[in-house]
């Protein structure tokens, strides 16, 4: 009798025991959650408090700077309230473009050895070397670009400073390529192994199947490697800073010292009175440059979504 | 063997943050211990750091209680960090209570002259031209001499280099050698560099450059030339037949109080002027 009557003490217990456990569980849950939801509210918060102050700033220089000065004259000279920002804006993009136009085709080229023709002991063996290349600070480059390339700059061109477009997009480029290469090699190597052997099955040679079939197969991956590596070029600093010759003049002839965006800002910032227009406009740059580089990334991410649909 | 890993990582970070912590802790209890008996904070020049570095190490020694931070980044930093109270001391390459070099007068601060910084010309250390007028260096810098040959030296484009705007050295060079007259800011033989260690590399590593720095940086690929035939000597800018120097200042907001007055009469007493102070290859102005 006693026996088969419920235990209604043990039932308890366990219902307890159960119902404890769910609520730790749902509760760590919960905090789970709420750390998630904390950690992407710090970085909305720090993200647009810089945007914020860097446009909070930048634009108090067109209290006393026209906008059509600001971008359009190329006379930079605070001693005289001239603050036109045309030369460091064309030549961020020019540098940029000239980096590209340089590193693009050797980036995608390394990685089609890798990633097609290498043996498997020499690929791997590369990999690692371009990731350690990923990974050597800016400055490095820099220095090895000031006292390498710009005396040798000089010896070829007759250039009497060396300092220049051509000295800061040879930098970038070497800066750039291992990142361009790495995330290139992903994507070819992301292509389906059945599309290569398609086309050797239609008779087509091994530089047909790469032209054809894998380089346009992994072209919004080979976009989203070239972004990255235009989002670096665009933003380094020590390195440029180094080997451009900080000039605010026009350097289109590529040895002519000149000057960008961030070499200008680096070079200034420390040296201007903190409530000066010539510290708004380094603000402005600064914003500009945050700009730019969003909006190219944007423009390639809409490229890159076009091609991911089509293909 | 994944988990023993795992727990190894797992106690190896909890040891590594625990000491972290420990260590964070007794430093926190050493500034609060200092605090109390008065804390100096130096910001500016570069070119006095090693001056103002060397004497709170002194200073330490006979003020034990006195906390001392010493940085540099630019002669602007030292008026401006004073004057919104992030230093309590402030080290410029100029008088920042007058209107110097484009910079406005910083109201409100007390200037106490601490050194005689003097300054030299350099070129390549294979440049023959070893003696500059006032005038020549003048006309290179503004673009009228644009050749070695016209100096005596080889025919070979004379490349131009100067100091970003604000440099403090730049301030005391346009002041000093330029007179008035104005620097010529482009051209494909003018760069500009950020430090006076860039100057240094730019001129060691161009045969055909030109440009000026402290005294005490000149060694290596690099050589002063003397300036209307005077050598540049710390005694010759001391005697002043050398023109070419200019003064180290500190700042502090009104009058100097407590810890920041002893530290500046420290570098203003005979023992440091004439011990350290020289020493540094600075010209005691006591």
């Amino acid at each position: 009798m006693e026996k088969l009557s419920p235990d209604w003490t043990e039932a308890t217990r366990l219902w307890t025991a159960h119902r404890q456990h769910w609520i730790t569980k749902y509760r760590s849950d919960r905090l789970f959650r709420f750390f998630c939801l904390a950690s992407i509210v710090f970085l909305i918060v720090v993200l647009s408090a810089i945007v914020l102050f860097v446009s909070k700033t930048g634009l108090l220089v067109f209290r006393d700077v026209s906008p059509w000065e600001f971008f359009f004259s190329s006379r930079w000279d605070p001693e005289h309230h001239r603050y036109g920002a045309a030369v460091f804006i064309t030549g961020t993009l020019y540098v940029t473009f000239v980096t590209l136009l340089m590193a693009t085709p050797i980036s995608i080229l390394t990685a089609v050895f890798i990633a097609e023709m290498a043996p498997p002991r020499l690929q791997q063996w590369l990999r690692t070397l371009l990731d350690l290349l990923v990974g050597i600070p800016s400055i490095v480059y820099g220095y090895l670009g000031a006292t390498l390339l710009v005396p040798w700059i000089r010896k070829l061109t007759g250039a009497p400073v060396g300092d220049g477009i051509l000295a800061a997009a040879i930098v970038l480029s070497m800066m750039i390529l291992p990142t361009i290469t790495r995330i290139t090699d992903d994507a070819l190597c992301a292509v389906p192994n059945e599309w290569r052997e398609a086309n050797y099955a239609l008779g087509g040679t091994k530089i047909e199947m790469i032209a054809k079939v894998l380089l346009p197969a992994a072209k919004s991956g080979i976009a989203a490697a070239v972004i990255l590596g235009m989002a670096r070029a665009l933003g380094e600093t020590m390195a440029v800073v180094m080997v451009i010759g900080n000039v605010a003049q026009w350097g289109f002839d590529l040895i002519t010292p000149s000057s960008v965006l961030t070499s200008h800002i680096v070079m200034q910032i420390l040296n201007v009175d903190f409530h000066s227009t010539a510290n708004h406009a380094l603000y402005m740059m600064a914003l500009l440059l945050l700009f730019i580089s969003i909006s190219l990334i944007m423009m390639i991410r809409r490229l890159r979504l076009k091609g991911g649909s089509s293909s | 063997m994944k988990r023993s890993t795992l727990w190894k990582r797992v106690i190896s970070a909890v040891l590594s943050s625990t000491l972290l912590l420990g260590a964070a802790l007794a430093t926190e209890h050493r500034a609060d211990a200092a605090e109390v008996s008065g804390k100096i904070v130096i910001a500016g020049s570069t070119a006095l750091l090693p001056l103002t570095q060397q004497a709170a190490k002194e200073f330490k020694k006979s003020h034990p209680k006195v906390k001392i931070v010493v940085s540099g980044s630019s002669s602007i930093a030292g008026p401006q960090s004073v004057t919104k109270g992030v230093a309590t001391i402030g080290a410029c390459d100029w008088d920042a209570t007058k209107a110097v070099g484009g910079f406005p007068a910083y109201k409100g601060l007390k200037a106490y002259k601490i050194a005689k910084i003097p300054f030299a010309v350099i070129v390549n250390k294979d440049n023959p031209v070893s003696n500059l007028s006032v005038e020549q260096i003048q006309d290179i810098y503004e673009g009228k001499i644009k050749n070695w040959k016209q100096l005596g030296g080889k025919n070979e484009e004379i490349v131009v280099i100067n100091r970003a705007k604000g440099s403090g050295t730049r301030v005391n060079f346009e002041d000093k050698i330029m007179d008035g007259h104005t620097i010529k800011t482009t051209g494909d033989n003018y760069k500009e560099v950020q430090k006076s260690g860039d100057m240094v590399n730019a001129v060691a590593s161009n045969p055909n450059a030109i440009g000026f720095v402290d005294l005490a940086y000149v060694k290596g690929g690099i050589k002063a030339v003397s300036i209307n035939g005077v050598k540049a000597t710390t005694a010759n800018a001391q005697s002043g037949k050398y023109i070419f120097y200019g003064y180290g200042y500190l700042l502090t907001k009104g009058e100097a109080k407590g810890a920041d007055k002893a530290f500046i009469d420290y570098i203003l007493s005979k023992k440091f002027q004439n011990g350290s102070l020289k020493k540094l290859k600075f010209i005691p102005v006591k």
